[in-house]
């Protein structure tokens, strides 16, 4: 059986290309059926955010990039909310349903993967 | 592969190395009609369904689907008839990723060899 | 199925201390090496957080980034590895997550 993976995304869309290279690594795992899943943590979770407009700064539209995910077969996603809360994004519309865990659950979800990749 | 050009109707659409348009504005029926020639495809009702539906995936998504992206948004919009891969290869000489990206105009999927 | 934590970023300009230490479980092992390696300094503020929680996890620093730093660690439990230690922890633990 495949090694399951799980994906801690922190950085912000626009600090460079971490959060751009963790989701092209969803995307393959995607593509070759991998089961992967992601977890947005610290300014990961900024990559949730609606309606940003990365045109601005001429850049890739990271947020339509990553609803894709779902169409990559890459189902499950969390976001720490704690991270939410902190940068005061409790209550904001996120672009696309992701669970939201608290410590607790975080650690329970790491020792459930055999591999953890954080970027 | 060295980089090719189309010319349709006098004008010369260049194509990068992956034999896909360099600028996708360049896009019309008529180009996809010439790409789809060049790779022995006559372009059927079928065929403009997909490219269409690819088309809009890279409008939502900012993305060209792989393959299995591609199967499972056909199968969402149009059901499963139409939503697998035996109907897609059939249609696109059994790389539909690629090329079906290829004739609706946009870049080449990641992850697809 | 434990995870050994590495963090490798200086706990006064990056946030990986304070999350680890956050989403850590019990039998986790937390290795610092390079700049991270400063949240050992007696009476840091990093260094009070790290020890916060001391009886979670398992702590280790790479010997020569402590060595060069001039960091005194007698106060701290903390393990000290050279490079075949830091590998052999490694192969110990059910998974590595290693913090960027």
């Amino acid at each position: 059986m495949a090694k399951s993976v799980l994906l801690i995304s922190r950085q912000a869309p626009w600090a460079g290309i971490a959060a751009a290279e963790a989701l092209d690594i969803a995307l393959a795992a995607g593509a070759f059926d991998l089961p992967l899943s992601i977890l947005f943590m610290d300014d990961g979770v900024l990559q949730l955010l609606d309606q940003q407009q990365p045109l601005a700064l001429q850049q890739k539209d990271l947020s339509a990039n990553l609803q894709a995910l779902p169409m990559f077969g890459i189902e499950q996603l969390y976001v720490a909310q704690h991270c939410l809360t902190e940068r005061g994004l409790a209550e904001s519309t996120l672009v696309m349903t992701a669970e939201r865990l608290d410590d607790q659950q975080i650690q329970q979800l790491i020792r459930e993967y055999d591999y953890v990749v954080t970027l | 592969m060295s980089d090719e050009k189309l010319v349709i109707d006098g004008r010369e659409i260049a194509l990068d190395q992956d034999a896909c348009l360099c600028c996708l504005d360049d896009w019309s029926p008529q180009v996809a009609q010439a790409l789809a020639k060049r790779e022995g495809i006559e372009l059927t009702e079928a065929h403009w369904e997909i490219l269409s539906l690819v088309q809009q995936f890279y409008t939502e998504f900012q993305l060209s689907p792989a393959n299995r992206a591609l199967v499972k948004y056909v199968a969402l919009s149009l059901g499963k008839d139409k939503g697998n891969s035996l109907y897609l290869n059939g249609l696109f000489n059994g790389m539909p990723a690629k090329l079906a990206a290829r004739l609706a105009g946009l870049p080449k999927p990641a992850n697809c060899f | 199925m434990t995870t050994l934590h590495i963090l490798n970023a200086s706990p006064s300009t990056a946030t990986q201390l304070k999350s680890c230490l956050r989403v850590v479980s019990i039998g986790d092992g937390i290795v610092l090496c390079g700049e991270a390696v400063q949240a050992l300094r007696p009476g840091s503020a990093a260094a009070e957080q790290l020890l916060a929680c001391q009886q979670t996890y398992h702590l280790y620093a790479l010997q020569e980034d402590v060595q060069a730093r001039a960091i005194d660690t007698t106060m701290v439990s903390v393990t000290l590895l050279d490079y075949p230690a830091f590998v052999a922890l490694c192969v110990d633990y059910a998974r590595v997550n290693s913090w960027t």
